[in-house]
């Protein structure tokens, strides 16, 4: 790098908009998970863990805080004031949410966590130095430290279990960062495959591992370019604006109470932390339950 | 006064460490067979007989290059499949080891020249596709952007740095996408193209 080279372009570092250029031209990957269809199983956090050589830390460290579960299943209890609810638990599954205007990209002194022309929020693992800055930023915390060298310093992997790493994935090691890619392996080969026979990815060609294994189709992935997908359809059905921060639909609702459904509406499409202006990718649709007796 | 200090103090030390960062990462230009690391094959193949004398196409042994992300070794077979063959040269040291290697049923363990670090994704179908599908370039040119020279060594041994800013300075240039050069496109640039 000289110093031409690193002034030349200094205006422009993390200035252009997600938007505009090149972006977002063939492709924006986006997800859609029906709360309503989720029972809370985890069959998608498992699969993750399988298609993402994620190794399991333990309960003990998993107290001190050394999670690394890409994928996890939030729980929340109804509330009405019962500890074991009539209605039971509802459940949300929760990773890296894709943002647009990510706020973990821009404090990243090593630029290790970049956006990509699909839409996406790339982590690169060997130019992450582990400081953690981007976890600290990120408003869904589903970053998560390895703190542990686990392939080298402790057989989480005992034989035969390297047979079935996944080859198309690095087994991080300890001191970096690692989230969510929404199986970037997988989108990379569909890529390959398209561009090979002169198209673009069709609808269904690519699924992430967590939408596969999920029994009961509760999570959509696709391409939101693409007026086929199943995702896109149901982000237009539900009103819901990659680009917004306060969805039309939602004006006029602040006489609603929190919690109640919006009675006006039959929609259920929502973003988590919306306001925060981080424009994630992937839209929840909001479980629909008679209220308790 | 302290802040116009302070910016010139770090623009000082910004500029002085870019200037020893780029003294020491300047790609090096050379391109003779002498980058790579010798390494030693259980039997020496002798790459120039093969593709220079014979004319040999690369990618009838590295058969998987034009349909996989890997060019793969070919197996024993394949040489056998000429080598049953070739009377000329059966008594050969090498050919006899070869043999020798066949009647025990024991694959040669080739071992790697190019090796790519874990974290690399790197797909030899797409640029095979790219430059000698669309735009017909001769086969042995092609390979030889990466793997050099090929023809004129015996075991083929890595020549070109096959650094991320090596691969880079291909990426940002406007290559044309078929054999009449009407339209340019760039290699993608982006981290998670070529990163895992
Ligand atoms: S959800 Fe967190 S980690 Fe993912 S892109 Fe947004 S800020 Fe970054
Ligand atoms: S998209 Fe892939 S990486 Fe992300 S939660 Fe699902 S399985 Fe895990």
């Amino acid at each position: 790098m000289s110093v031409s080279n690193l002034l030349a372009n200094w205006s422009q570092f993390r200035q252009a908009h997600p938007t505009e250029g090149d972006f977002h031209k063939e492709y924006k990957w986006a997800m859609a998970i029906d709360l309503d269809a989720c029972t809370g199983c985890n069959a998608c956090s498992v699969a993750c863990y399988a298609e993402n050589n994620i190794p399991v830390v333990g309960k003990d460290r998993y107290a001190r805080g050394h999670a690394m579960h890409w994928m996890r299943v939030e729980r929340y209890w109804d509330e009405d004031n019962r500890d074991m609810p009539d209605q039971g638990a509802q459940f949300l599954p929760m990773m890296c949410q894709q943002c647009e205007a990510a706020p973990c990209e821009t404090v990243c002194p090593a630029g290790a966590t970049n956006h990509t022309p699909d839409g996406l929020n790339s982590q690169i693992y060997n130019r992450c130095v582990g400081s953690r800055y981007c976890s600290a930023n990120c408003p869904f915390k589903v970053r998560y430290f390895n703190w542990w060298d686990f392939p080298k310093e402790e057989n989480v992997f005992a034989d035969p279990l390297p047979l079935q790493l996944n080859p198309d994935v690095t087994v991080r090691t300890k001191g970096v960062m690692e989230k969510c890619t929404f199986c970037v392996q997988r989108l990379t080969v569909a890529k390959h495959n398209a561009r090979n026979e002169g198209r673009l990815v069709q609808e269904g060609e690519v699924q992430t591992a967590c939408q596969q294994s999920c029994p009961t189709n509760a999570i959509s992935f696709g391409n939101m370019v693409d007026p086929e997908s199943r995702v896109g359809k149901q982000w237009k059905a539900q009103q819901v604006d990659l680009a917004a921060d306060k969805q039309v639909k939602d004006a006029g609702d602040e006489s609603h109470e929190v919690g109640e459904h919006h009675s006006g509406t039959q929609l259920r499409g929502y973003r988590i932390f919306e306001e925060l202006r981080a424009y994630p990718s992937v839209m929840y649709l909001e479980r629909v339950r008679e209220s308790a007796v | 006064m302290r802040h116009i200090l302070r910016l010139s103090i770090l623009l000082i030390g910004l500029f002085a460490s870019s200037a020893s960062f780029s003294a020491d990462t300047l790609p090096p230009v050379n391109t003779a067979d002498d980058l790579g690391p010798q390494v030693d094959q259980p039997i020496e193949f002798p790459h120039n007989r093969h593709a220079k004398d014979m004319g040999i196409n690369c990618m009838y042994c590295h058969t998987y290059a034009r349909r996989a992300p890997v060019a793969g070794i070919p197996p024993l077979q394949k040489c056998m499949g000429c080598h049953n063959g070739i009377e000329s040269v059966k008594d050969k040291p090498r050919i006899k080891e070869l043999f020798k290697h066949w009647e025990e049923k024991k694959p040669i363990a080739w071992k790697k020249v190019h090796d790519l670090p874990d974290y690399v994704r790197f797909n030899h179908e797409r640029h095979v596709k790219r430059f000698i599908v669309q735009q017909d370039k001769p086969v042995q040119e092609v390979c030889g952007y990466c793997h050099g020279d090929v023809k004129e060594g015996t075991v083929a041994r890595r020549q070109k740095p096959l650094s991320m800013g090596w691969c880079v300075s291909c990426h940002e240039k406007a290559h044309p996408t078929d054999k009449t050069a009407q339209a340019t496109a760039q290699g993608p640039n982006d981290c998670w193209q070529c990163h895992k």
